[in-house]
């Protein structure tokens, strides 16, 4: 349970980062001239549909994990590990690209997240204008969707760890303990508007780095280290841990 | 009425086939030639205020919200989620993924069923057939399997695949509009704006409103939009579209300027010298459009295969379900059916020429070049002789002085007497020798009492003496005097091709002018370079033997014939059509328009008139002939690209076709394989654009490309040369 609150915790700190991008989007879609709760249903589709996204997106990456795993098969017989060579090396390519994420939240790599963002995000975020004036009710949730799939670090870096998890249940766990923390930021941002100053906003994305760099530096040592390895495991597969 | 004219689409610019979606966009009506150009389109110009954009985006991401929920928990109940003390919730998951996947369905599938259903209602079964009764097929299976609780249901392969086939489409499209992106200008020429000055103020107004006499603005970087003259400012332009040249030319007060062209370097003020849509930048434009909403033949057989084929497969996939069904269970062998059934649409296949020549039209269109239909390229490829006429093709087309033969006068003195006469007259050879005192400095005789005689020549008086310039009828009808030792000369001068005028004055015949056409300075390297890429060249000329024979020494044609009449023209091409199959045929489109187009290919160089009215399928700009050889290697890529795209569609289809029949490819992933083949063909054909330009420079003969304008101009008329002069 500890690894699905950091998680958590990382989403809820990082999303201060995404007012950005995707916080500004969710000032965009506004209020409702219904009323409030009209206001509140609109900003909830709009997050239930992003989080879809990223369910999927961690059942897919942790899918995709299986299969790689799965179709290796390969045993380390003197470790006599619960990990074989494939997951190892699994984990040591998500936490790396963990860590890289979590540098960049500290200003660092900035080449490579300019590489992560570019692609293709302009035109999906550009297309995404439209949705936003729709009178729609079913529109908030199409823009959710899309949003889901706007190229961002944090999720990069949380499906990467689904991946290592090489199954979909907890997969789709951890981008849910990821997308619930994201709520409270975005559902404010949409309610409120500007809320936190610029200081406290570079204090979360500090804090989601650190949370993301724990992640990340677990995640690797699970790959690496032989010892590591059954206490990594069951922390991450173990729900009451 | 749409934008772009009724037959390309307004997404990718291709030929609007069976396939065609009509939808409102911006309150304009746009046509699509498929579903992924509907929703590029829409996601790219649709404003947020336009209720379709909106609505098809909002569809689509409703689709996926729900497909991907399917998928999610399909994805868990295939890891065994639900296993062992949970495995109760199994029936309840599948009803659960009925109800999701049954809008998912509608939303998605619903332009696949729309298109399927207008089609079969005019008797054809496209591919958008094929997705639906495989989706269908699952679908109808899994509600089945749903109700009868057994293990396995399907809803997320249905959902899926529509899903996959969707966003294929899409991103193919996209694709396809980057590709089409250079055809973009050339078909947007008329309905462009221009800015119009009008006593002071400025207004937008298109193209097609902008007529003779009206001050147009043009800023760096934009399209000159009419012919004009600049009466203010200092630029460069390029006029590659009209000249097939890309390179800069200097614009100052004065200088002419060319529609079509692109403004580089400073702001114009321009005087329209005529009506926006006369311009040949406008009828390029006309003709491109034309063009591109043409079939060639390889399309017509494509689009024939891809419609036997569609019926084919349907077979097909009957009798895998059927063979595999007593092998395996039921679902799964429907599953091997959908499989089969989804990765054999067609699309590539149709895809496979329209882009490839699309592109390469619109390559030659940007450099002057134009193409009546994408069948002209595929024949000039497949061309291996290619037969000159001379005049106007090979030569000049304008005569030159190129000798004098005297008898009692000099040179200079025949020439200013000639000239005085020969300027009060329009005749092409009178033009010549204008030009031709002109360039040796000498004042023209003043002569007055000037008239012409029809037929014959022109008489004037010169300082008290009468003088003729004509040809030996007129001679002999004054009576003058003529000695048989020029006489000789100019009746051997006469044999030989040449055309010669008899000068002269006091009773008395004193010079005889031979004049003649000389081939361009391009002509010989160009003959070179086709005869470098593997073709046959040969000169059909309805000149004199002499004539013909000098100048196919100068430009280095071996094979010749000259006294021909057009049918003998016509003749001579069939014989040639025996042993080299194609045969392509160039002339200057005003004497051998019926040659030109008995032939395989006819090729006219430099006319003016408009292409709806040519008989020649392949327009070069004035002055183009050098640009044949880059012409000619286009048409060969732009082959080749088709051949290429029908043997990738064809052997992706094959293999993918094969491994779905024995069982091998997942439905999904046979999507998967589907949307990617398309991507291919997109990109091998996007190799296209990167061609490089025509490059005068190469060729030996050419004029420098920083020569000023103005003497480019001066020597686009002939120039006696010295040595020629000095023979008399």
């Amino acid at each position: 349970m500890t690894y699905y609150l950091v998680i958590f915790a990382a989403g809820f700190a990082g999303s201060f980062h995404c007012r950005g991008m995707c916080g500004g989007f969710a000032c965009a879609l506004g209020r409702d001239p219904r009323g409030r709760t009209a206001t509140v249903e609109r900003h909830l589709l709009y997050n239930v549909g992003r989080l879809t996204t990223y369910c999927f997106l961690g059942a897919v990456a942790g899918a995709l994990g299986e299969v790689l795993c799965t179709s290796q098969g390969l045993k380390i017989p003197v470790l006599n590990g619960p990990l074989d060579t494939a997951q190892r090396f699994l984990a040591i390519a998500a936490g790396l690209l963990m860590i890289v994420m979590a540098l960049q939240f500290f200003g660092l790599l900035q080449g490579f997240h300019r590489v992560a963002v570019g692609f293709g995000g302009s035109t999906l975020a550009a297309s995404l204008r439209n949705l936003l004036k729709s009178e729609s009710p079913a529109a908030p949730i199409a823009f959710g969707v899309f949003n889901g799939f706007l190229p961002c670090p944090l999720v990069y870096a949380f499906a990467a760890q689904a991946a290592s998890t090489a199954a979909p249940l907890p997969g789709v766990l951890i981008m849910l303990a990821f997308g619930l923390g994201t709520f409270p930021a975005m559902l404010m941002m949409g309610g409120v508007g500007q809320v936190l100053t610029p200081v406290w906003r570079q204090r979360g994305v500090w804090l989601a780095g650190s949370f993301i760099l724990l992640l990340g530096l677990i995640t690797l040592g699970r790959g690496v280290l032989p010892f590591a390895a059954h206490v990594g495991h069951a922390w991450a597969t173990g729900p009451g841990g | 009425m749409t934008k772009r004219g009724d037959h390309l689409c307004s997404h990718c610019l291709l030929p609007i086939g069976l396939r065609a979606m009509q939808r409102t966009v911006n309150g304009e009506e746009c046509a699509f030639c498929c579903y992924g150009c509907c929703i590029a389109f829409l996601v790219k110009h649709g404003q947020s205020e336009e209720w379709e954009a909106a609505r098809l985006l909002i569809r689509l991401g409703v689709g996926a919200f729900l497909t991907m929920n399917i998928m999610l928990i399909s994805l868990l109940l295939y890891a065994g989620t639900f296993s062992g003390a949970d495995a109760w919730l199994v029936p309840w998951i599948h009803l659960l993924l009925w109800i999701f996947a049954t809008p998912a369905l509608v939303i998605l599938g619903e332009p696949y069923l729309r298109e399927t259903w207008t089609q079969a209602a005019q008797g054809r079964v496209t591919s958008s057939a094929l997705v639906v009764l495989g989706v269908g097929a699952a679908y109808a299976y899994s509600i089945f399997a749903t109700i009868e609780r057994s293990e396995q249901v399907y809803f997320d392969t249905a959902t899926m695949v529509l899903m996959l086939f969707t966003i294929g489409s899409y991103i193919e499209a996209a694709g396809r509009a980057k590709a089409a992106r250079d055809l973009e200008p050339l078909l947007a020429a008329e309905s462009e704006c221009a800015t119009v000055v009008d006593e002071g103020s400025e207004t937008r107004r298109p193209v097609r409103d902008i007529g003779a006499g009206m001050l147009v603005r043009v800023r760096p970087g934009e399209r000159v939009p009419v012919d004009g003259v600049v009466l203010e400012g200092l630029s460069h332009t390029d006029e590659a579209v009209i000249t097939g040249e890309s390179r800069q030319v200097a614009k100052r007060v004065g200088s002419a300027v060319i529609a079509g062209s692109i403004n580089l370097d400073g702001p114009l003020l321009i005087q329209s010298s005529g009506a926006g849509s006369a311009t040949r930048w406008a009828q390029i434009c006309r003709s491109v459009r034309d063009a591109l909403s043409r079939r060639s033949p390889i399309q017509r057989i494509a689009d024939r295969v891809v419609g036997v084929s569609v019926p084919f497969v349907l077979i097909l996939g009957g009798l895998t379900v059927a063979y595999w069904a007593q092998l395996m269970p039921f679902d799964q062998a429907l599953l091997v059916g959908l499989a089969v059934l989804v990765v054999a649409c067609p699309c590539a296949v149709g895809l496979a020429a329209p882009l490839a020549t699309s592109l390469g039209i619109g390559r030659l269109a940007r450099c002057g070049c134009l193409v009546r239909d994408p069948g002209t390229l595929e024949a000039l490829a497949r061309t291996r002789l290619l037969a000159f006429d001379k005049t106007g093709t090979l030569t000049s087309g304008r005569s030159r002085i190129v000798g004098i033969e005297s008898d009692g006068a000099g040179t200079d003195e025949v020439l200013a007497r000639a000239a005085g006469l020969e300027r009060h007259s329009e005749h092409g050879l009178a033009h010549a020798i204008t030009m031709a005192a002109a360039a040796r400095g000498l004042e023209p005789v003043v002569t007055s009492d000037v008239r012409a005689v029809p037929g014959r020549g022109i008489l004037g008086n010169a300082d008290g003496q009468s003088m003729a310039a004509g040809n030996s009828a007129l001679m002999s009808d004054l009576g003058w005097w003529l000695a048989p030792a020029l006489r000789e000369r100019a009746r051997s001068l006469e044999a030989s091709g040449h055309s010669v005028i008899y000068v002269g004055w006091a009773g008395r015949v004193h010079a005889v002018l031979s004049l003649d056409d000389t081939p361009l300075p391009e002509a010989h390297s160009t003959i070179e370079e086709l005869r470098s890429l593997g073709l046959h060249v040969t000169l059909l000329t309805g000149d004199l033997a002499p004539a013909a024979r000098r100048v196919a020494a100068v430009v280095g044609i071996e094979d010749m014939q000259a006294c021909l009449s057009p049918e003998a023209k016509r003749a001579a091409l069939d014989q040639y059509r025996q042993s080299y199959e194609v045969v392509a045929m160039v002339g200057d489109g005003l004497n051998d328009g019926p040659v030109l187009a008995d032939a395989d290919v006819g090729i006219a160089v430099g006319s003016a008139t408009d292409l709806a009215r040519e008989t020649a399928s392949l327009v070069l700009p004035p002055g183009g002939l050098w640009m044949l050889p880059w012409v000619i290697a286009v048409a060969s890529m732009v082959r080749k690209t088709i051949l290429t795209n029908l043997m990738w569609a064809f052997g992706y289809n094959l293999v993918a076709l094969t491994l779905a029949v024995l069982g091998l490819l997942q439905p999904v992933l046979a999507a998967a394989v589907m949307a990617s083949s398309s991507l291919l063909l997109v990109v091998n054909s996007l190799r296209l654009s990167r061609l490089p330009d025509p490059a005068p420079s190469a060729l030996p003969g050419r004029l420098p490309s920083a020569e000023p304008d103005s003497v480019r101009r001066a020597l686009g008329v002939p120039v006696m040369s010295g040595p020629a002069i000095e023979r008399g």
